[in-house]
């Protein structure tokens, strides 16, 4: 049975500068966890870190499996996903393609696999289900750079959940919808979590986060300020001195 | 202010691809003023920037720069005629050093504008040849915008200034900022996550988010109600659904 | 000893070139991010200018020339020579470069790769094809030291050369505009908003590497005389030259450049040393190039400075390719109606294209899929041929078996190319793998003892009794031969489709679209690599046995890099990203049919390089999807005009207005 997401301090260093220091994290199956913080605080960094994009020290126990020593393509392999900021789609790919990548595997064997398999006469077959789940089926098959910013997030969202995964972590998903969209996703959000995977979600919409999230992370210069619901972050002094600057004598308290 | 304003956005619709980040944005600048755009990330604001300079195609509105509209001035002429951005990454080169970055900035060779600007940032004055890339955030950002004030600027953009600064550098430089740009008569605009501080540099505030600008106030009033602020900042739905606002020019 | 130093010094005129070409190189790349593949060509065109003035006073453009007379005096020449190097520079940056400044690194290594094809043309045309004697107006002499004769004149020409390095370097050290060139590497977008124009700076760097460039060749070319292909391709060792000086740094280049002429002149010396195996006597000053080249890329390769784009660059589509059965059978019997009905040249003509499809076909599945950079293809069809030649004659292994073989062969060779495709990427890859073909090109083809010079005879080959020679007494292209090739091309693309449409062939799309997302969908990108480049270099292998079987012997001249260079040209031109386009490189390819009619019938055979170059400088800039691109888009534009009128189903009915009205 799945036992979700464990990082336990985990240190990122570039030089001389600490991007992460000693942050742990827990995501449970089902359960969305926010990750928050002003820019630059580290929240992509400790993404990176856990998915392999970024040397990082500590460690990361997935559904009781040690994965710090694996390569990025295989920390997928073993459920653990993401999706980044920037999109980073592969534009000349069909919605369903994109999804496809992910959800097949490529290797020699699939070599003769292609040469003298048979063909399934439709990608959807295999991607069907985790199109639904954003609701992009009428997408399926336009061009993923021809695709509006809010499409874009959202397949990027259902490629990292296509064929299957413990834990999903969202970079951002929110960053550039408007509001509507944005409470779209939410329940999109909610409805991926319920199915099984737990979620690690970076997110700047404050809005989104506090309504979507079991339990909120804040992280200011690399470091963890606060663990906790999401209600006591709002009110929280750090939290809020970390976001608006800290209040002084000629703004309100 | 009766001046022509020195930096003048009116509907500014832009992004890449043809999708917009940004719809529908205007604010005014003049001389000696300083207006802070504010928002959470992805909310559109340096794409926005980076269109008053001509990086980004505009998909519709208008900017006028200098009293002439952008049209098809290249980013460098705008440069050269003194409309100046600081981006984000704080548009320095690592490898080159601090006087070499002066003499980059500098179109003509004038030591003694050099020293009053230095004299500004006393911290980079005995750093000259140490390279950019092995300062502090908060020197690199000195650097930025010494080099920005050595170019001579009319109008000074600066995109997230306080990113990865501790806030009690970020006290000292943004008060800086406003002192300067009455000082010289500069056209200010501030991109800032940090509100507060912002707040209390600039004569105006404009407040974007998902793409539009949702409130856009005098410094003071926007400081005197918080609450105001938060809501827009926090996207609460009170706002989502208000038609962009204006700039109060 | 003395002999030893002697060797040295006489490899200092190399060293020099390598100076010249290699500061030049470092110069371009520093002001656009690009590699310039045709340093070479564009400084050694300055030099026959020159030559041609001193030796007959015509001063010679690409178009036209100018009688002067008599022979200008030596350094008017000199003046004359080098305006027009700079001259060259300026439009090389302009008519060239800058057009695909924002463009693919495909794009940009393609639009130099045809300069040079351009230019070498340009020359042969302009100058003629064969060597020409240059003055030598470098005060000669020799000095005697340890005891051996050191000659002067390599000493001066090195120091010139050293000491206009030394200029570039204080350019861009000291000047505002070298040390924005310098800033503009960097952080390209802060310089232009610091007021400098990039496309400026690009401009002077071109005409400032034309110059240092032209001057090496002129003062090299006093010691051996001027030949276009060899200068040209001193290009290679300079650019390997380079990549040790991590594309950064002067003196380490200069260093390196003296080091690697020493260095190759000491092997000349090493290999006529009566123990030293006949076998490797040729080629090995070409194979340390890329040895070392391997070596610092293995050993600093995630450190070499790539430049960041100012804006996302948009790579063409690759449409992914479906079978048609009905299109499928259609050309396949149209093409083999085609090769029934006619004989001779044309049916040959006919049967090369075919082969050089599966030659752009490997380019293709490599550059037009995965997105890497090979210009080493040659060298892997060359490998299998070379081997078929030995296979099929010395071992006497049956046809199908001994081709299935060698292009094995070729695919091992390919995968171990792909190894420092797992640390670089782009341009790089490139110079890697350019090197690579190089080396390959003078160790096995040029190597006497192992490519004798009355050629590596192939036995014909014959199935099931059949017989499959491309020759017959008179008849010089049977029938049966060229229908065999039909149908190996045939098998061919259809495995390729049926790769490019599974599951391998989307792996491929989403490594080259983006490897860190692939990687971050669990694709393992080195794999892929490696598996691309073997079914690449397996597909070049099997053209290269074809080609091997067309001629009755192996052909070295087939495999050259500069042929090399041209079929990556033809298989861009075509279109580099779809089958439909290795199908038109195959026509307009070398040898090929459009070559074969263009020679009979129009007789300007001697047009075709300069024209294939400049047609695809053409296409780099405007139409990177090429031929085949085009004209898919164009019957896709017609097919949308005609289906307009019809009925829409309503549901989708009006979705698609409100599309269209956003358009």
């Amino acid at each position: 049975m799945s036992d979700g997401l464990h990082a336990r301090e985990l240190t990122v260093r570039y030089g001389g500068l600490v991007a992460n220091s000693e942050v742990s994290v827990d995501v449970a199956p089902g359960e969305i966890v926010g990750l928050i913080g002003p820019n630059g605080a580290g929240k992509t960094t400790f993404v990176d870190a856990l998915t392999g994009f970024a040397p990082m020290t500590g460690e990361i126990e997935l559904d009781g499996i040690r994965i710090e020593n694996l390569p990025p393509h295989e920390r997928r392999a073993a459920g653990l996903s993401r999706t980044w900021q920037s999109g980073e789609l592969f534009g000349n790919l069909s919605t369903t393609e994109n999804l496809l990548v992910a959800a097949r595997s490529a290797g020699w064997t699939s070599l003769a696999r292609d040469v003298f398999g048979r063909r399934r006469r439709n990608g959807r077959d295999v991607v069907g289900a985790a199109l639904e789940m954003v609701g992009l089926t009428d997408i399926a098959d336009t061009l993923a750079r021809d695709l509006s910013l809010g499409q874009q997030k959202l397949v990027g969202v259902a490629r990292a959940a296509a064929g299957g995964c413990t834990v999903l972590l969202l970079d951002e998903p929110a960053a550039g919808l408007d509001s509507m969209e944005s409470r779209a996703l939410a329940q999109r959000l909610r409805a991926i979590a319920d199915a099984g995977p737990g979620i690690l979600l970076i997110d700047h919409d404050m809005s989104l986060v506090l309504t979507v999230c079991d339990r909120v992370t804040v992280l200011e210069f690399g470091k963890q300020i606060f663990t906790g619901d999401p209600t006591a972050a709002r009110t929280d002094p750090r939290v809020v001195a970390a976001y608006l600057g800290t209040p002084t004598e000629v703004g309100h308290g | 202010m009766a001046d022509a304003p020195l930096l003048s956005v009116d509907g500014l619709t832009a992004g890449y691809n043809g999708v917009p980040a940004i719809r529908d944005l205007s604010l005014d600048v003049r001389a000696g003023e300083v207006v802070a755009l504010l928002g959470p990330n992805g909310a559109g604001k340096t794409t926005s920037l980076l269109a008053m300079v001509g990086l980004v195609p505009l998909l519709g509105g208008e900017v006028r720069v200098l009293g002439a509209p952008l049209g098809r001035r290249r980013p460098h002429q705008l440069a050269r005629n003194g409309v100046l951005l600081v981006p984000d990454d704080r548009g320095l080169f690592p490898s080159l050093s601090i006087r070499e970055h002066m003499r980059l900035a500098a179109r003509t060779r004038d030591t003694r504008r050099e020293q009053e600007v230095l004299e500004r940032f006393p911290a980079l004055l005995d750093l000259g040849s140490r390279r950019a890339g092995l300062l502090s955030g908060g020197e690199q950002q000195m650097l930025a915008i010494a080099k920005a004030l050595l170019a001579r600027p009319k109008v000074l953009i600066v995109d997230e200034m306080s990113l990865g600064l501790a806030p009690k550098i970020v006290q000292d430089l943004l008060p800086m900022i406003g002192r300067l740009a009455r000082a010289d008569g500069i056209g200010v605009v501030l991109v800032e996550q940090h509100i507060e501080l912002a707040l209390q540099v600039a004569d105006r505030g404009v407040v974007v988010n998902h793409g539009r600008a949702v409130l856009a106030e005098d410094a003071a009033a926007l400081l005197a109600d918080r609450d105001l602020v938060e809501e827009a900042y926090f996207g609460a739905g009170r706002f989502a659904d208000h038609e962009a606002v204006g700039g109060t020019a | 000893m003395g002999t030893v130093l002697q060797f040295v010094v006489l490899g200092l005129g190399l060293g020099a070139v390598y100076i010249g070409l290699g500061s030049g190189l470092l110069l371009v790349h520093r002001a656009t991010g690009m590699i310039n593949f045709a340093q070479g060509a564009i400084a050694t065109w300055g030099a026959y200018v020159f030559a041609e003035l001193r030796n007959t006073g015509t001063l010679v453009f690409p178009v036209g020339s100018v009688d002067l007379g008599e022979p200008p005096s030596t350094a008017t020449a000199l003046v004359i020579a080098l305006a027009t190097a700079i001259a060259l520079g300026f439009a090389v940056h302009y008519l060239a470069f800058r057009p695909v400044q924002q463009n693919s690194v495909l794009a940009q290594v393609v639009v130099s790769v045809a300069l040079l094809i351009t230019i070498q043309a340009l020359v042969v045309l302009r100058f003629g094809p064969n060597k020409i004697d240059v003055e030598s107006f470098v005060p000669g002499g020799t000095v005697t030291l340890l005891g051996a004769a050191i000659p002067t004149r390599e000493l001066f020409i090195a120091l010139v050369m050293v000491v206009l390095a030394a200029l570039v370097w204080c350019y861009l050290r000291f000047t505002r505009m070298g040390i924005a060139t310098r800033a503009a590497s960097e952080n390209e977008r802060a310089a232009v908003l610091m007021g400098f124009s990039p496309s400026w700076l690009a401009a002077i760097a071109q005409a400032g590497a034309a110059f240092v460039g032209t001057v090496a060749v002129i003062l090299a070319s006093s010691l051996t005389g001027l030949n276009a292909d060899y200068f040209g391709l001193l290009v290679v060792p300079a650019l390997a030259v380079l990549l040790v000086a991590k594309l950064e740094s002067i003196p380490v280049l200069v260093v390196a450049a003296i080091g690697l002429g020493a260095f190759q002149s000491l092997i000349g010396l090493l290999v006529t040393q009566p123990w030293w195996p006949v076998w490797a006597q040729s080629g090995l000053d070409q194979v340390i190039p890329f040895a070392v080249v391997m070596v610092i890329l293995f050993v600093t390769g995630k450190r070499l400075p790539t430049r960041g784009a100012t804006q996302q660059i948009r790579l063409p589509d690759v449409p992914i390719p479906r079978i048609r059965p009905l299109v499928a059978i259609g050309l396949v019997v149209a093409a083999g109606l085609a090769l029934a009905f006619t004989t001779g040249t044309i049916r040959f003509g006919l049967t090369t294209s075919l082969i050089l499809s599966l030659l752009a076909l490997s380019y293709v599945v490599l550059t037009g899929y995965l997105g890497q950079i090979s210009l080493a293809q040659s060298a892997f069809a060359g490998a299998a041929g070379f081997v078929l030649s030995k296979a099929s004659v010395d071992w006497g292994i049956p046809f199908p078996i001994s081709m299935i073989l060698c292009a094995l062969l070729a695919t091992a060779l390919g995968m171990l190319v792909a190894l420092p495709a797992f640390r670089i990427r782009g341009a790089q890859l490139a110079i890697v793998t350019l090197a690579a073909g190089l080396g390959i090109e003078r160790f096995i083809f040029n190597n006497y003892s192992l490519s004798p010079p009355e050629g590596n005879p192939i036995a014909d080959a014959s199935l099931f009794g059949m017989d499959l020679a491309v020759r017959e007494g008179r008849d010089l292209s049977r029938l049966a031969f060229s229908l065999m090739v039909l149908v190996i091309v045939a098998i061919i693309v259809w495995v390729f489709v049926r790769v490019a449409s599974g599951d391998m062939g989307r792996a491929f799309l989403a490594v080259r679209a983006n490897e860190r997302a692939a990687e971050s969908s669990g694709i393992n990108v080195r794999r892929t690599k490696v598996i691309g480049f073997a079914l690449s270099a397996f597909i070049a292998g099997i053209a290269g046995c074809l080609i091997g079987f067309s001629r009755g012997q192996l052909s070295a001249e087939s495999f050259t890099v500069m042929a090399g260079l041209q079929l990556l040209a033809v298989a861009y031109l075509g279109g580099i990203t779809t089958i439909g386009g290795s199908l038109v490189a195959g026509l307009i390819g070398p040898l090929g049919i459009s070559y074969v009619l263009m020679r009979t019938w129009l007789d300007l055979g001697e047009y075709y390089e300069l024209v294939l170059g400049l047609a695809l400088v053409l296409t780099a800039i405007l139409n990177p999807v090429g031929i085949a691109g085009a004209v898919r888009h164009q019957v896709e534009f017609v097919r949308r005009k005609l289906r307009r009128p019809a009925t829409s189903p309503p549901i989708d009915a009006p979705r698609r207005e409100e599309e269209a009205s956003h358009v």
